[in-house]
């Protein structure tokens, strides 16, 4: 099944681009991590997927029905990218009127989510710190166990406790079956929790891959120290190697994907010390994100 | 209630407490001077009259006496009592929809399980509904003065005005709030603010500009004022009012329905 489809979404703001032709299906009971640069798309397709705009072209399905319709979007939980929560009273009242717009949600579940995030519901809204407000807006996201959770850059302004709490109610719903789809463009945030991720540029969906298989074409960074000065024979031209520095007993490089035929060759002399800094999802991104010309004609995010 | 009514009603609960605690006042303050002018009615009728020759008069909604009805008519009746309600109810239109798009608190709100038409309608409920609590609080204060002062006019037939501000005052927030939902701009109180103006101009010194006489009709204020309801008490006219409030909550829907918010 899936939660989300869209079929060559296109959305023009006039003459400016939002974002062209997208094909994106996002299956249920999955975490989908949306990355992008500020502007390349990213709030655009959201935007579209709950009916605050309205596609120039192609089509989108969320949760088998259209986002048009109200009783589909009971079952999606959205924290906006920007969020502003209008009115100026206590945030706990805020939160009881969107949990009655939703057909109830208990002041249990609301006290819960609060504790877990450290939220404090006491506060007016309109002084309500940066942190405080998004936590306000996470809690109003998932108090109502929706199916499908859309979160606009959630770890805006929030600390890297709260995050890992954020982590931890995502997982609790791909557990739950649930979907849930996130978009960043840190992609550190993405890369603990998600199971795929899409990277959209410029308007476009360039790939979509899952974590795993990133990690795969990861490039990785090794170093490699003997007990002896080895030969530079030995190493060069080995497939998937790059960047061959040898320094007496010390070996550096840099590996694209697999790392067998390194290990292999490094097998005939004696290793003492290995180094293999993890797969960095920034510089998998950067592959994929490359030139910087991109960066200057993309789209506004709006 | 719909939550979303009582929601938007609990935040316009402030603003409708201090406009209603200051045109209160502002009757207090007037209507006490009311035993002053009765003690010499002809001198403050001519400087009445000195103050505003011709179409001036019609303007201000100067009668030939400053006694009993006619003293209501300039002090809230007309201009005053226009601009007041008209004020008010376009701020309550402008926050309905259009505010809050640009301030971005809109955004949460078109997500929920509610949709954009029932959304308008219940912004509107919440509108007509404030307003309407603030011209019976002003009314309740009016019809207690009008006794305390010894003016005592028609009780009915302030009513009746009273109810005619209110219709006015209906129709321009309401348009202001249509306006707003169909093209989200913020700007459009000032819209509104233009033709507010632009019709009260024509209805009162329509009666004695002939070149504009013919435009009379079309402004919302030919209704209202027309009839003189303070002097003759309910008009049918009242019906075309909320009529025309039906009309503009009717059109701007659909494009409302139709638009990308927060753009």
């Amino acid at each position: 099944m899936t939660a989300v489809r869209a079929e060559g979404l296109t959305k023009f703001y006039g003459a400016r681009r939002g974002l062209e032709d997208l094909d994106l299906e996002v299956e249920r009971g999955e975490v989908f991590g949306y990355l992008g640069p500020n502007g390349a798309g990213k709030t655009t397709t959201i935007r579209l997927l709950l009916d605050l705009i309205r596609p120039t072209r192609g089509r989108v399905r969320v949760l088998g029905g259209s986002p048009r319709d109200p009783a589909v979007r009971a079952r999606i939980g959205y924290l906006p990218g920007d969020l502003r929560l209008e009115g100026d009273e206590r945030a706990d009242r805020y939160l009881a009127f969107l949990g009655e717009m939703r057909g109830g949600v208990s002041r249990d579940r609301i006290r819960e989510l609060a504790e877990r995030l450290d939220a404090d519901l006491s506060v007016r809204m309109g002084r309500l710190s940066r942190g405080n407000r998004q936590k306000i807006g996470l809690i109003q996201a998932f108090m109502h166990d929706p199916e499908l959770v859309i979160l606009d850059e959630p770890s805006n302004g929030l600390d890297p406790l709260v995050q890992q709490e954020v982590h931890a109610l995502v997982r609790q719903v791909r557990a739950a079956g649930g979907t849930v789809l996130m978009s960043s463009h840190v992609l550190t945030e993405v890369e603990q929790v998600a199971d795929r991720v899409g990277i959209v540029r410029a308007g476009r969906l360039v790939a979509v891959e899952e974590i795993a298989a990133l990690r795969e074409r990861a490039v990785r960074r090794v170093e490699l120290h003997f007990d002896a000065p080895v030969p530079e024979d030995a190493f060069r031209d080995l497939p998937g190697v790059r960047d061959l520095k040898l320094d007496g007993t010390s070996l550096r490089c840099t590996i694209d994907g697999r790392p067998d035929a390194l290990i292999k060759a490094a097998a005939r002399f004696t290793v003492v010390h290995l180094v293999s800094a993890d797969p960095d999802l920034e510089e998998i991104f950067l592959t994929y994100y490359g030139d910087e010309e991109a960066r200057h004609h993309a789209p506004a995010d709006a | 209630m719909p939550p979303l009514m009582r929601k938007t009603l609990r935040d316009q609960w402030r603003a409708l407490l201090g406009w209603t605690v200051g045109v209160t006042a502002y009757l207090v303050a007037y209507m006490s001077f009311y035993p002053v002018v009765r003690e010499d009615p002809g001198l403050y009728d001519r400087v009445a009259a000195a103050k505003f020759p011709g179409p001036l008069r019609d303007l201000m909604g100067v009668g030939d006496t400053l006694l009993g009805a006619g003293f209501l008519q300039i002090m809230l009746y007309q201009l005053v009592g226009a601009l007041l309600f008209v004020m008010f109810a376009a701020s309550l239109g402008a926050r309905a929809i259009a505010d809050p798009e640009r301030g971005g608190t809109l955004e949460l709100i078109v997500t929920l399980p509610i949709s954009r038409r029932r959304l308008l309608l219940e912004r509107f409920g919440a509108l007509a509904v404030t307003l309407l609590l603030f011209a019976a609080a002003t009314l309740v204060a009016m019809l207690v003065l009008n006794q305390v002062v010894g003016l005592r006019a028609d009780a009915g037939r302030i009513a009746a005005a009273h109810t005619g501000l209110y219709l006015v005052a209906l129709f321009f927030g309401t348009l202001t709030l249509g306006v707003g939902a169909a093209t989200g701009r913020a700007a459009v109180r000032y819209v509104t603010a233009v033709a507010a103006v632009g019709a009260y101009t024509v209805e009162t010194l329509g009666r004695s500009v002939a070149a504009i006489a013919w435009l009379r009709p079309l402004s919302p204020f030919h209704y209202y004022l027309d009839p003189r309801p303070l002097h003759e008490g309910w008009p049918w006219s009242y019906l075309v009012l909320v009529a025309a409030t039906a009309a503009v909550l009717l059109a701007s829907t659909p494009a409302f329905d139709r638009r990308d918010v927060g753009v």
